[in-house]
């Protein structure tokens, strides 16, 4: 059996920040080993993410012509048309409601495809397989199925209701104003639950089966074990789930873009289709005023993470 | 080394063919949709949006898959997409090894700032930077070159595998490390031989994180490569359906394609990953 | 065991452990002259001052066709090479991407040589653009249907090539008309409402009229509904988008869609090719607007049998045609000018440009183009009209804002709480602000 003998010992899989705050035991050596070490990650994420942030930034104080070209400085006048623009609040009350929606169904049916994924069970080998394809299908083609699925004419779904006779008449999940934000969570959930239930299965296998042993003999119900035992042993795997998470469905763009795309304005976009459309098919068409919310669509990540991190997750980052 | 899996100390219980029963419900779910797009491809394009539509084609037909895979410019895509993401994820596991591994191991100036700085780079959307990625790499006469894509989507995804390695890293104790050293092990050694191996399960996390990231990354491809014989799948797919001309059912076969490699990978791999972590309970 | 997996691994990661470093050196000073890139989208220029010839130029072509746009440009680069001996960097990109391609590229300072858009004017307000008389042959420009002229023409002169076109006719479904008892095609608005009363009637789902006002295309639905009750976008060089007439024009599709319930459900929130197309190529849809892709993709399904007549008129007067071109613009940049002259004078010999249109369904942009094309019955509907056809003011560069506001804004007025006034007004505003 190499695989026991070659595994961690206490195997916590997915505990990087409770990992770093660990007290790392040694001092470290002089400087520039340092940079031996980090020096390609750093050089990496220096040359290719930090460039084209400033790139972006510069962007946002620049003023631009329909076709791109930059016809001069703008100070803070993108800022200020992206503040004052109409449809702001709309934008960001969905971005608001599309952010905790997705995280929190996705955290829940996470934990309960993960708790079952971690039992032994006869076919549990195909079932993990299966659970991977919304991961591994790109999210451009997800997003493309379910405007199919979720149509008004031909979609199955509504095929399928019908039949059930869960409904008498089509429901129009893309085109009508009420259905289609709680449509495009339902996807958003979907393709977010196989990445969050993997963090979490890692999680749920690096707590040692003693644990659950001791609980036993103290007569613990089911229930008592997971909610006492199993989910203050999971906090660095949810942790590490509500952060990703946090920052991957502000910036999931294909699902609110595409889903969206029949109906006109701004009346169903996130902060980050709003962004693209400002630059490329709203009347703006303005990538000056387009970056200027991209900003501050990192800056609102940033913030929101932070708080996160700061009020919520306290135990886990004090170092 | 088969499918054996380790021995788990609780006895299968009788809720075993309930589990079953719920496992497969829930693998029921999250196939429904792509189950849908398979029937999808096995049909005329004129019967994927028909109206009322039908769950079975009205008329089967696998000439979809047949047309995809016998097209080169399809081919080229596929190749395009398994180069970069291959490459990627090599990429990444290089730099992120040596860097988890010292960030765990050490308590250096800065570190703070380091993790902290390889977070805030996830919060970067590409589609927002695009315009300065196409700049950097225009820059550096490498637009439209493999690299410049592989070095991009390691950036981007580098963050995740430091990450989880670090959180190995830290917990493989010193002692193990400590007696490679008496041993006579070089750090580098010591890293190679007996932390990698113990680390597998991130390693595993790590590789299949972000291949599928670099697989499935559309914006910034769509920018770099321009020649069509080097996009990935992501991009030149959109190729089957435009305002003029809609083959529905090569889309979803291209698509159906383009699914498996990541799931064959994923299947490859999987078993270490659960040898792994499931290995941790049985001490 | 587990020792070989770890040894490859690292082995496989060293080269690239290589070339990562040659890589970050190169990219970090950005004075790399390595060859390893084809610089893509640039265009090396062999001399050193403005008076070098380029040996490469870029294309970037939007896709019409999976199979035929980027197959048609690689032999058309292959040809110019031969006879040029300049290489043509052909770069296809989708619709949906194009412009973003295209502005991305602009903001790098490095645009393509010629790029291939539905819109020009602002590119020309820019001074980016060559005119055609720096760049096109003076017999070619004759050649050039007067309509398409017009509509490539700012300021006094050429910039917008045209390299296809398109006309829109009125699709109905034969099958459907004969079983709701119609014998002929609409001709005024009045039978148009009828005969969609008639079909919606059959009821089992079947819409008299599928309208797609959503945004990927609304401007081109209300542009063939305006000009047919002689409104227009602009009339005598000033905005008349909220004339009497095309408020009118609106009222009567919210009243197809609100009142009469003829239409598909929610028209305001319906693109045209996953919405109004499918339907109709489903035979669930009485009529639809459509051009020759669609009729192209029917006769390939054969699932529709169909009909192809002019638009209805509000009043009954001769039916006006609403066409489109798209263009291919030439950017100045050092040392290009003889190499895009040449790209114009290929293009534009019959066997390239009609055997392009040809081969995606289109329509030709050239008097000879026509006369090729005269003997394709299935086309008559549309070519007898194409010289006088009406387009959309792309010729204005306010245009390529105001076709943005009236992809997302029109369709709300078709919605129950519409209100066609409020929203041409608001349209008349911003077209007046951007000019």
């Amino acid at each position: 059996m190499p695989e026991a003998t070659t595994a961690p010992p206490s195997g916590s899989a997915v505990q990087p920040v409770r990992a770093t705050s660990r007290r790392p035991r040694r001092p470290g050596p002089p400087g520039w080993v340092a940079l031996l070490w980090l020096g390609p990650a750093l050089a990496l994420i220096l040359a290719v993410v930090v460039y084209p942030a400033v790139a972006l930034v510069r962007a946002s104080l620049a003023r631009y012509s329909i076709t791109g070209l930059r016809t001069g400085s703008a100070g803070f006048g993108d800022y200020r048309r992206v503040l004052h623009h109409p449809d702001l609040g709309r934008v960001l009350s969905n971005t608001a409601i599309w952010v905790v929606g997705v995280l929190v169904l996705t955290i829940l049916a996470g934990l309960a495809v993960a708790q079952l994924l971690s039992k032994d069970f006869w076919g549990r080998r195909l079932v993990r397989w299966a659970v991977i394809v919304p991961w591994a299908a790109s999210l451009v083609i997800t997003a493309r199925l379910f405007t199919l699925l979720l149509d008004y004419y031909h979609g199955v779904v509504n095929e399928i209701l019908l039949d059930l006779h869960v409904i008498s008449s089509p429901v129009d999940f893309l085109g009508s104003d009420s259905w289609i934000l709680p449509s495009m969570i339902a996807v958003g959930v979907f393709v977010s639950v196989p990445f969050t239930a993997y963090v979490f299965l890692a999680g749920l296998n690096s707590i040692p089966g003693d644990v659950y042993e001791a609980a036993r003999m103290d007569g613990a119900t089911g229930w008592q074990t997971y909610v006492r035992i199993t989910l203050p042993l999971l906090r660095p795997a949810l942790l590490v789930a509500t952060v990703l998470n946090i920052i991957y469905v502000f910036n999931s763009f294909p699902i609110v873009y595409t889903l969206n795309d029949r109906n006109p304005g701004f009346g169903h976009d996130t902060s980050i289709t709003f962004m693209y459309k400002l630059a490329f098919k709203s009347s703006e068409h303005d990538v000056g005023m387009s970056a200027a919310a991209g900003v501050g669509n990192v800056l609102l990540i940033l913030v929101v993470v932070a708080v996160y991190l700061r009020f919520v997750a306290r135990d886990e980052v004090e170092d | 080394m088969s499918a054996t899996l380790p021995v788990r100390r609780r006895p299968r219980s009788a809720r075993g063919p309930l589990l079953s029963l719920a496992g497969f419900l829930v693998a029921a779910v999250f196939l429904a949709p792509y189950a849908v797009m398979v029937l999808d491809a096995l049909r005329p394009a004129s019967d994927v949006l028909a109206t009322p539509p039908s769950i079975l084609p009205r008329t089967w037909s696998a000439a979809s898959f047949g047309d995809v895979i016998t097209d080169t410019r399809f081919l080229h895509w596929l190749r395009t997409s398994l180069v970069v993401s291959l490459a990627s994820t090599v990429v990444v596991l290089l730099v992120s090894v040596p860097a988890a591994y010292y960030a765990a191991r050490f308590r250096f100036r800065g570190r703070k700032a380091f993790l902290l700085l390889i977070l805030v780079t996830q919060m970067f959307s590409p589609t927002a930077l695009v315009v300065g990625i196409y700049r950097e790499w225009f820059e550096a006469t490498m637009v439209n070159t493999y690299l410049a894509l592989i070095l991009t989507d390691a950036a981007f995804n580098l963050a995740f595998a430091i990450w989880i390695l670090q959180g190995f890293f830290a917990a493989i104790p010193r002692e193990v490390e400590e007696a490679a050293n008496l041993d006579g092990c070089g750090r580098m050694a010591v890293l190679t031989r007996i932390l990698l191996p113990l680390a597998r399960p991130g390693l595993v996390t790590a590789v299949i994180f972000t291949f599928i990231a670099a697989w499935n990354e559309y914006v910034v491809a769509l920018t770099l490569m321009q020649d069509d014989a080097k996009k990935p799948l992501t991009v030149g797919i959109s190729s089957y359906v435009t305002g003029y001309e809609q083959n529905w059912d090569q889309l979803f076969a291209a698509s159906v394609i383009a699914i498996v490699p990541v799931v064959v990978l994923f299947a490859l791999i999987e078993k270490h990953l659960v040898a792994g972590l499931t290995a941790g309970s049985v001490k | 065991m587990e020792r070989r997996v770890v040894v490859r691994h690292t082995g496989l990661a060293g080269g690239v452990a290589l070339a990562l470093v040659l890589a970050a050196c190169g990219g970090g000073t950005g004075a790399s002259s390595s060859s390893s890139g084809s610089g893509g989208g640039a265009s090396s220029s062999s001399g050193s001052g403005g008076g070098g010839k380029v040996s490469s130029i870029t294309l970037m072509a939007a896709e019409y066709s999976k199979d035929h746009t980027a197959a048609f440009w690689n032999d058309f680069a292959q040809k110019y090479q031969a006879k040029t001996g300049i290489k043509l960097n052909v770069q296809v990109v989708s619709w949906d991407d194009i412009d973003q391609q295209a502005s991305t590229a602009i903001q790098n300072s490095n645009p393509p040589d010629i790029l291939n858009l539905n819109a020009y004017a602002s590119y020309a307000k820019d001074g980016l653009l060559y005119s055609s008389d720096e760049v096109l042959d003076p017999a070619v420009k004759s050649d050039v249907l007067d309509a398409f002229v017009k509509s490539g023409t700012y300021q006094g002169k050429l910039y917008g090539m045209p390299d296809l076109s398109s006309a829109r006719a009125l699709f109905y479904n034969k099958t459907l008309f004969q079983q709701a008892g119609i014998s002929a095609p609409p001709k005024t608005w009045d039978e148009f409402e009828a005969d969609a009363k008639k079909v919606s009637a059959l009821g089992k789902g079947t819409v008299g009229y599928a309208m797609p006002l959503g945004p990927e295309e609304a401007q081109a639905e209300f542009s063939i509904w305006l000009f047919n009750n002689g409104g227009n976008w602009k009339t005598d060089g000033k905005w008349t988008i909220n004339s009497d007439k095309n408020v009118q024009t609106l009222t009567f599709l919210k009243k197809l869609a609100v009142t009469d319930k003829v239409t598909e459900n929610n028209p305001g929130k319906t693109n045209r090719t996953d919405g109004a197309f499918a339907l109709f190529s489903s035979g669930k849809a009485g009529m639809v607007v459509g051009f020759s892709p669609l009729q192209g993709q029917l006769d390939k399904d054969k699932k529709v049998d169909y009909g192809i007549a002019p638009m209805p008129t509000s009043d009954g007067s001769t039916p006006q045609t609403y066409g489109v071109t798209d263009y291919l613009m030439a950017f100045k940049k050092n040392g290009n000018q003889d190499a895009v002259k040449a790209f114009y004078q290929l293009y534009y010999q019959p066997d390239e440009v009609n055997t392009f249109i040809k081969a995606e369904g289109f329509l030709p942009v050239t008097k000879s183009g026509v006369q090729t094309f005269a003997s394709e019955a299935s086309l008559k509907v549309y070519l007898d009209t194409l010289p006088q056809t009406h387009l959309t003011p792309t010729d204005d560069p306010a245009w390529d804002k105001v076709k943005l506001a009236v992809q997302q804004g029109i369709g709300a007025a078709v919605g129950p709480s519409g209100d066609p006034k409020k929203v041409l007004d608001g349209l008349q505003q911003q077209a007046e602000a951007g000019s």
